[in-house]
This record gives C-alpha cells, structure tokens and sequence, in this order.
C-alpha cells in the first residue's frame, strides 16, 4: 500500500476550516457551561428544596443521556417545537454547552464543599470586604481544587465536539471524513486528524495531571 | 412557539417502532457490558501492568498507546478503525467488528489509568513488607497489592460504565444497530422525528439512569463498610 501524505496537505485549508469549527464549538460550550453550570451550582447548593431538587434533576438528565441523541434530538426536535431555524452549529453547540454545564456544576460543588466553613467565618470575624474575601481567600483554594477537573472536562468536550459532524456541521471529523471519501484516501486524512485531536487535547490533560499532583503535594 | 407537535403526538409510530428501539438500545447495552468486561478488565489490567513495567522498551510503547486512545475521540478512532484499518492491514471488518475493536481500545486505555492509579496508590511499604516476609512475587500481587488496588478502583471503574453506555451511542456513526440508528431510520421512514427521538432520548436517558444509581449504590454501601472490600 502506497501512501500520499502530500494529500493531507494540500488540503490545508479545508482541514484547518474544520478545526477552526471545533475550535469555536468548545469555546461555545464552554460559555454556555459556566454560566449555565454556574446557576445549576447555586441551585444544587440553595437551602430551598424544590429548587435543589430541580438542579439535581438537571444534572442527573445531562449526565446519564447520551450526548449524541442529545445533539439529535436538539436538531430535529427543537426546529419543530419553536418554529424557527437554527443551524446545527448551534443546536450542536447548545446542547453540548447544556452537558457542559452539568458536569461543570459538580465540578463547582465539589469546589466549594472542600473549602473548610471556618475559612468563610474566619474572614467574616475579622471583617474583611466582599471583594478582599472573596479575592484572597476564596477563589485562590477554590482555583486548586477545580482547575485540574475542569481542564480534564475540557478534555472530554474537545473530544465530544466532534459528534457534531453527525449532524452535518463541517467540523474537522466531518472534513476528513469527506475528504476521505472523495479521495479515498481515508488512512492520510484520518490519521492526520487524530495527530491534530492528539496535539490538542494531549496538552490539556498533561497539565491537567501535572496541576493534580501538584495540588496533593 | 408550536406546542401541537406535542398535541397531535403520534403515539401510534411509538407503539409501532418500540420493539425496533428496544431492539437498538438492548445493542447498546451490550456494547456497554462488552466493552467494560472485555476492555475495562481484561485488557485493561495487563495494559497497567505493562506500563509500570521496569522495562523501557514494554512501558513506553504501553504509555503511547494509552495516551493516544485517551486523547482521540471515539468518533475519529471508530471511523479510522472501519475506514483506514481495512486499507493498511487489508482486513476486512464489518461496522460491527470495527465499532467494537475501537469501543475495547478506547475503554481499555481509560480502565488502564484507573488500574494503574490504583496499583501506584498501595504504598510501596506494601512490597518490602512482603518481601521481607519471604512471600514469592505471584503471592505478593494476588495477595497483598491486588486487594488494596481494587479498593481505590472500584469507584472510578463504576464510574466509567456510564461513560462507556454514552459512547456506544456514538458508534451509530457505523451504522451498526443501536438505539440512535434505529431512532435515524424511523424518523427518516414516517417523518416523526419528535416521537421518535424524543421516546429514544428517554429510553436512553432511563438506562443511564438506571447505571448511575446502580453505581452511585454500590459505591455507598462499600464507603458504608468503610472502604473494606470484603463488604462488597
């Protein structure tokens, strides 16, 4: 079998378009999770009952769903119901930003449940400010306890961003694969894209690690 | 907003195609307790060996390999598996075979950190202990490491049964049978999507509901036992 990687890059353009998509799909979802995540937190985390029950609800949906029917369901669904247009890029973004933040809001639970309560009353009996509190109390210990989880999240919504191709949203898993089929040259175009995935999301989980280890010492 | 979709819900179709769902999601679950036995333990637990191997040349290939399905998506890697594997082997798979090699490599690499965390994790107090007491090296693993390992495996190895139902759903890309492929040609067949995407997704949703209850279960009544294994 005779390979020609040449192929690869004469399509620079197409490939690197797609991996702008991707790109902007994370960055999308990653929005739409923490503002979203952040309500869900306050939610799980509020005293009232009904409202608890509520944010537990949505993250138990958006944790045991599939993504993919998800995005499917977001598609073809969400069309119908409210009579409007909406592309796939953004039904796809959407719904991934909704999975988001869902785990994004554990991760933020996890945050603040592991910050000792005295820290809180300590910084209040010695009247500090909101914003001094809040600066130089809480944020650094919660940054070391999520950072590391969240960048592994990261992690996983690169990888997920490429279901989107399923619903015809030009992603780099969707040019490669077309690229494939209109040359069959499906190994250069393919395995090219999973160097690209790897170069990605390698980084991303390696610091990830390396913060966890450090955050344990 | 258009709330007769709603109204006027067929519920005919859903009667009609539930079996052909069912059918889909009882793959899916398959898939699920292929790929963790198959990938999470069988393979998985060889794979940390290898890669905390003493051996250069057995722990770093272990170690690529690991990190490169870790950092693919299972999308990309069961298209290459079906489309590029076939080319460069000159095997021929069918969208079965391929979605299931790439689900059992994929599950693997991931089940291979968690076994590995858990093997760093005995304290390496543990093997001098052993040794110092005369135990063979067989013994010494089946006996004192491999128990305390499992203890800090088994939460995140629960853990990933969800995860791996979620990714059977991807593997439709092969148009292997499963619940969202069968949801695909339904839909496409009597032009109902909402019916029928909407009854795959609470399908869907109920199973993995089911696996994470099981789970979040079985991971409280061994923190009840406080964490001793022989609770479980």
């Amino acid at each position: 079998m005779d390979y020609n990687w040449n192929i690869v890059f004469r399509n620079y353009e197409l490939l690197m378009q797609g991996l702008a998509i991707t790109v902007q799909v994370t960055l999308v979802s990653v929005l739409i999770g923490f503002s979203i995540g952040g309500i869900v937190c306050a939610a799980r985390l509020s005293k009232k009952k009904l409202i608890k029950n509520f944010a537990i609800g949505y993250i138990l949906f958006f944790r045991a769903t599939p993504e993919m029917i998800l995005i499917f369901w977001a598609y073809f669904c969400v069309p119908m119901i409210f009579e409007f247009k909406v592309s796939g890029f953004w039904t796809g973004s959407v719904a991934l930003g909704l999975v988001t933040a869902a785990y994004l809001a554990e991760i933020f639970r996890a945050g603040f449940n592991a910050i000792p309560i005295g820290q809180l009353e300590a910084a209040n009996s010695l009247g500090l400010k909101f914003y001094v509190k809040w600066r130089f109390i809480i944020i650094p210990q919660l940054m070391k306890i999520m950072i590391p989880p969240l960048f592994n999240y990261f992690t996983e919504l690169l990888k997920n961003t490429s279901l989107l191709s399923g619903i015809g949203v030009a992603e780099l898993a969707l040019q490669a694969y077309l690229l494939g089929g209109q040359t069959f040259r499906y190994v250069e175009f393919l395995s090219a894209i999973a160097i690209l995935y790897f170069l990605m999301i390698f980084p991303l989980s390696f610091i990830s690690r390396k913060l966890e280890l450090k955050g344990v010492n | 907003m258009d709330w007769s979709v709603f109204t006027e819900f067929d519920f005919d179709v859903i009667s009609k195609y539930l079996p052909a769902l069912l059918n889909g999601l009882a793959n899916n679950i398959l898939l699920t307790v292929f790929g963790f036995l198959a990938g999470g333990i069988i393979l998985a637990i060889p794979l940390a060996l290898a890669s905390l191997s003493k051996y250069r040349l057995i722990r770093w290939p272990t170690i690529v390999f690991v990190e490169f399905w870790r950092s693919t998506p299972l999308l990309v890697q069961a298209i290459w598996m079906h489309f590029a594997f076939p080319v460069m082997t000159g095997l021929q798979t069918s969208p079965f075979q391929s979605a299931l090699i790439a689900l059992v490599l994929n599950v693997s690499a991931y089940c291979c950190e968690i076994f590995r965390a858990g093997i760093l994790g005995v304290p390496k107090g543990q093997f001098e202990a052993s040794f110092s007491l005369g135990m063979t090296k067989t013994y010494t693993w089946l006996k004192v490491i491999f128990p305390q390992a499992l203890k800090i495996v088994i939460p995140p190895l629960i853990g990933t049964i969800i995860s791996i139902f979620k990714a059977t759903a991807i593997l439709s890309v092969l148009a292997i049978n499963d619940v969202m492929r069968a949801a695909q040609r339904i839909s496409s067949y009597t032009f109902k999507p909402v019916e029928v995407y909407t009854t795959a997704a609470f399908l869907a949703f109920f199973v993995g509901l089911m696996i994470t209850l099981a789970g979040q279960a079985i991971e409280q009544k061994y923190r009840n036992k406080g964490g001793r294994l022989s609770g479980l």
